[in-house]
């Protein structure tokens, strides 16, 4: 489990955590992508790019894919590659 | 528009013969196809893209006295180099066989469609903008300003709604304003562009009624000009500094640069994106060296400043401009919220359930095979009775042992009723099957569910959606493998799907292993038969070079299907078939048939025995079915109640209970069917295809010869 420390907000300490760590229906702030070149191409011409705002709306069972909400539509993401997305929640959540 | 006006435009055709080329352009889901469909009816083909395997659909339709020729694109979300289909449609787009690009966009998700219209407009080719499912929009609550796009992109920007057909033509009489009169007409504020608008639209027509010797040209203009757009362009500071510079060095060199097609600001962003393809054009002429060097130094230095990789930096920019945009455009009534239609939001959360979700997914299959083997089975059954009373009649005139009777008709004709009753009546029905699942939006949760199971055998989640078509027909199946990102995948997901046991393998697994022996030896079958995938899901995947991409798929919302649009794409699917694939069966029939006359077949059977006899245990006489077999896998079944029959015995007199399971085994891998194997060759290569047939005999020999060596020692001992 990696977990970064973030910027601490009027709210308190807001984590930032890669993707998979959230739990479902949290609404997120992208705050990078580690991933290799080709991928993050894909994902920044979907819009997923630093500031953008996300809900993770469920994962498949037996740690697969996450399913995101992203401007509206769905995208679904394997898990090896949403574990190199980091994210920040918008509203304060519990970790 | 009216029609009044078409009489006169017939006669500027007249001048200019050739017709109106449309690219149809957008993002997957947009309701492209249902526009395509809309325009071009059944007049539509399948083909390939030259030398690449991705699909390209084109059509034809006449309106207003004007020829159309319409491509339909496949749906990308950019044009980068990430996807061949990226690359493709760019590659398309520029070339001369373009006139115009219609970017079809999806009204409810104008953010991500607009990112495409932006670099579309890159290309700077003449576009209209067609904003699609308006109804859906107005639904929502939800304004579009379209006189305020239009003076954005000053480019028409016009309101669709596929589904019922509004809008759609009056897309091509925009077409034809742009095209032929060479500029584009403004419906939203009344006035002309600019550089014409001392010379009203309806001034043109006048001229052109009024004088008719006057050549058409020569009020409409030679070129048409693509608007100045660079406000709208503008990126940061430093981004657009330097795309500047790139964009003045590289015109410098106009004359190498010019026969690329690409307009110049293209280019410098594409360099600045280290484009795989522009920078293999840049680096092949030694005089462009320096801009590439300059490219990657501008590069670097914006990915230092900002701390972010190019793309995203570049992305970034884009989606802030569209930001802005859909601010002044959209205008959301707040009071009312957004409805979320029920069915469908209980559809979502059932289909995609971790326990409901698998089981679903098991009744869907199930499903495909019922509904595909019932139909074909019926249809088929009547093609086949239909058939012998013919042949009958037809034997009873010419007489039995007339050579050139049995060749054109048993081996030709009976070619052919044999593919239609064995092939095609389950081809359509699956088609149909297919088309439902996929225009409902059910495939894209299967591969949800099922991504995790997949990277076990080296692809992602997609690849699951090929093999249930593999399910009903490998044919299908492996035709559907194109939906892969990239030429590893494709090549993995095509092997696999061969190895699926299509609905006529389990005619043979049903008719033997489970009348003779019972439904538990089928189950260990494909219990085998998976086994075997995994197999050789593990040696693909460690053999190719590379490794398993990631699945990044958009799962659009449910729909409900549009049974138009289904009905004429598996028409159009099943015609490919028909005009394709039954001739090469009937050329091979005929030529079994010339082998079988001839007997020469018996000497196969003699060299095959040491594999048939000796290593697998079986009698001689199915080596002869076998090889029938890699032309209709159920075959075998068939030759072996033929062959028992004649002799008078049951098929448990032909073949021991080990034998018929060992027999049904070899079967069920041994090869991928001859029609199959024809779709992999054209989706990959011959070369391909062939390593996939050796392979998977190999196997099958493998199993099948040691199945029957453990069990006979098993039974001495």
């Amino acid at each position: 489990m990696r977990r970064v420390k973030g910027t601490p907000t009027h709210q308190g300490i807001s984590l930032i955590k890669c993707l998979t760590e959230c739990n479902d229906g949290q609404e997120l702030t992208v705050v990078n992508v580690n991933s290799g070149r080709g991928a993050k191409m894909r994902l920044a011409n979907l819009g997923i790019i630093p500031g953008s705002k996300i809900i993770k709306k469920q994962s498949a069972p037996f740690r697969g894919p996450v399913e995101l909400n992203v401007k509206g539509t769905s995208i679904v993401i394997g898990r090896g590659l949403a574990a190199k997305i980091n994210v920040r929640c918008n509203n304060d959540c519990q970790t | 528009m009216s029609f009044e006006i078409s009489k006169e435009k017939n006669e500027i055709k007249e001048n200019e013969k050739s017709a109106i080329n449309i690219a149809l352009a957008g993002n997957p889901n947009v309701g492209k196809s249902v526009i395509f469909n809309q325009l071009t009816g059944l007049s539509q083909t399948i083909g390939n893209w030259p030398g690449k395997t991705v699909e390209k659909k084109t059509g034809s339709l006449d309106f207003l006295g004007y020829k159309f020729r319409i491509v339909d694109l496949p749906g990308i979300y950019s044009l980068s180099t990430y996807t061949l289909e990226e690359i493709v449609s760019r590659q398309y787009i520029i070339s001369d066989e373009v006139d115009l690009i219609i970017n079809v966009i999806d009204a409810t998700n104008l953010e991500r469609n607009l990112f495409f219209t932006f670099q579309l407009l890159d290309l700077k080719v003449p576009m209209i903008l067609a904003i699609n499912q308006m109804d859906i929009l107005r639904k929502r609550h939800i304004n579009l300003n379209f006189e305020k796009l239009e003076e954005i992109f000053k480019l028409p920007v016009l309101p669709v709604v596929a589904v019922h057909g509004k809008g759609v033509h009056e897309l091509l009489e925009e077409a034809i304003e742009m095209v032929v009169y060479k500029f584009p007409h403004s419906h939203y504020n009344g006035t002309e562009p600019e550089n014409c608008s001392h010379h009203g639209h309806d001034y043109y027509r006048e001229v052109h009624l009024s004088d008719q010797n006057n050549t058409p040209n020569e009020c409409s203009r030679e070129k048409f000009e693509f608007p100045d757009l660079n406000e709208l362009f503008e990126y940061g500071k430093e981004i657009e500094y330097k795309i500047k510079r790139l964009q003045s060095e590289i015109e410098k060199h106009n004359k190498q640069i010019s026969k690329f097609k690409y307009p110049s600001r293209f280019l410098a962003i594409k360099l600045l994106e280290e484009d795989s393809e522009i920078i293999e054009i840049f680096g092949k002429n030694p005089d462009l060296g320096y801009i590439l060097k300059n490219a990657e130094k501008y590069r670097n230095e914006l990915e230092n400043m900002h701390g972010e990789d190019i793309h995203t930096i570049i992305s970034s920019e884009i989606y802030n401009k569209i930001n802005k945009i859909i601010d002044e455009v959209q205008e959301i009534q707040p009071e009312k919220e957004r409805k979320h239609d029920r069915l469908t939001d209980k559809l979502e959360h059932i289909t995609t359930h971790s326990f409901f979700g698998y089981i679903i997914l098991i009744l869907v299959i199930l499903g495909v095979y019922y509904f595909t083997f019932n139909f074909g089975d019926f249809f088929g059954g009547l093609i086949d009775g239909g058939f012998s009373k013919l042949s009958e009649y037809v034997y009873n005139t010419f007489g039995e042992e007339n050579i050139f009777i049995s060749v054109l008709w048993d081996g030709g004709v009976g070619g052919f009723f044999g593919a239609i009753s064995g092939v095609l009546v389950y081809v359509v029905p699956f088609f149909l099957i297919i088309e439902i699942l996929q225009d409902s939006g059910y495939l894209p949760r299967v591969a949800f569910l099922m991504d995790r199971a997949m990277h076990a055998i080296g692809v992602h989640g997609k690849s699951i959606i090929t093999m249930i078509l593999g399910f009903g027909c490998n044919v299908a199946g492996c035709a559907g493998c194109r939906i892969m990102e990239t030429e590893r995948e494709k090549r993995i997901s095509i092997a696999l799907t061969s190895l699926i046991p299509c609905a006529a393998v389990l005619t043979v697994v049903m008719g033997l292993v489970g009348r003779y022996l019972g439904i538990g030896w089928v189950l260990l079958l494909f219990i085998i038969n998976f086994a075997v995938i995994l197999l050789v899901g593990r040696i693909l995947n460690k053999s190719m070079p590379g490794s398993c991409t990631e699945l990044i798929m958009e799962m659009h919302e449910y729909r409900r299907p549009n049974f138009s649009v289904i009905l004429k794409q598996t028409w159009v699917r099943s015609k490919e078939f028909i005009f394709k694939a039954l001739p090469l069966l009937v050329i091979l029939g005929i030529s079994l048939e010339i082998i079988l006359i001839f007997r020469l077949l018996d000497p196969i059977n003699i060299i095959l025995s040491p594999i048939t006899v000796v290593w697998l245990g079986l009698p001689a006489v199915t080596g002869v079915f076998l090889i029938y077999g890699i032309l209709r896998k159920e075959l075998t079944l068939a030759l072996l109640l033929i062959l028992a029959d004649s002799i008078g015995i049951t098929l448990l007199g032909l073949l021991s209970p080990i034998q018929i399971f060992v027999f049904s085994l070899v079967t069920m891998l041994y090869v991928p069917c001859f029609a199959t194997i024809v779709v992999i060759a054209k989706q990959t290569d011959w070369k391909y295809a062939l390593q996939i047939t050796l392979l998977e005999i190999t196997i099958a020999l493998l199993i099948g010869g040691s199945i029957y060596w453990i069990y006979t020692i098993f039974m001495a001992i």
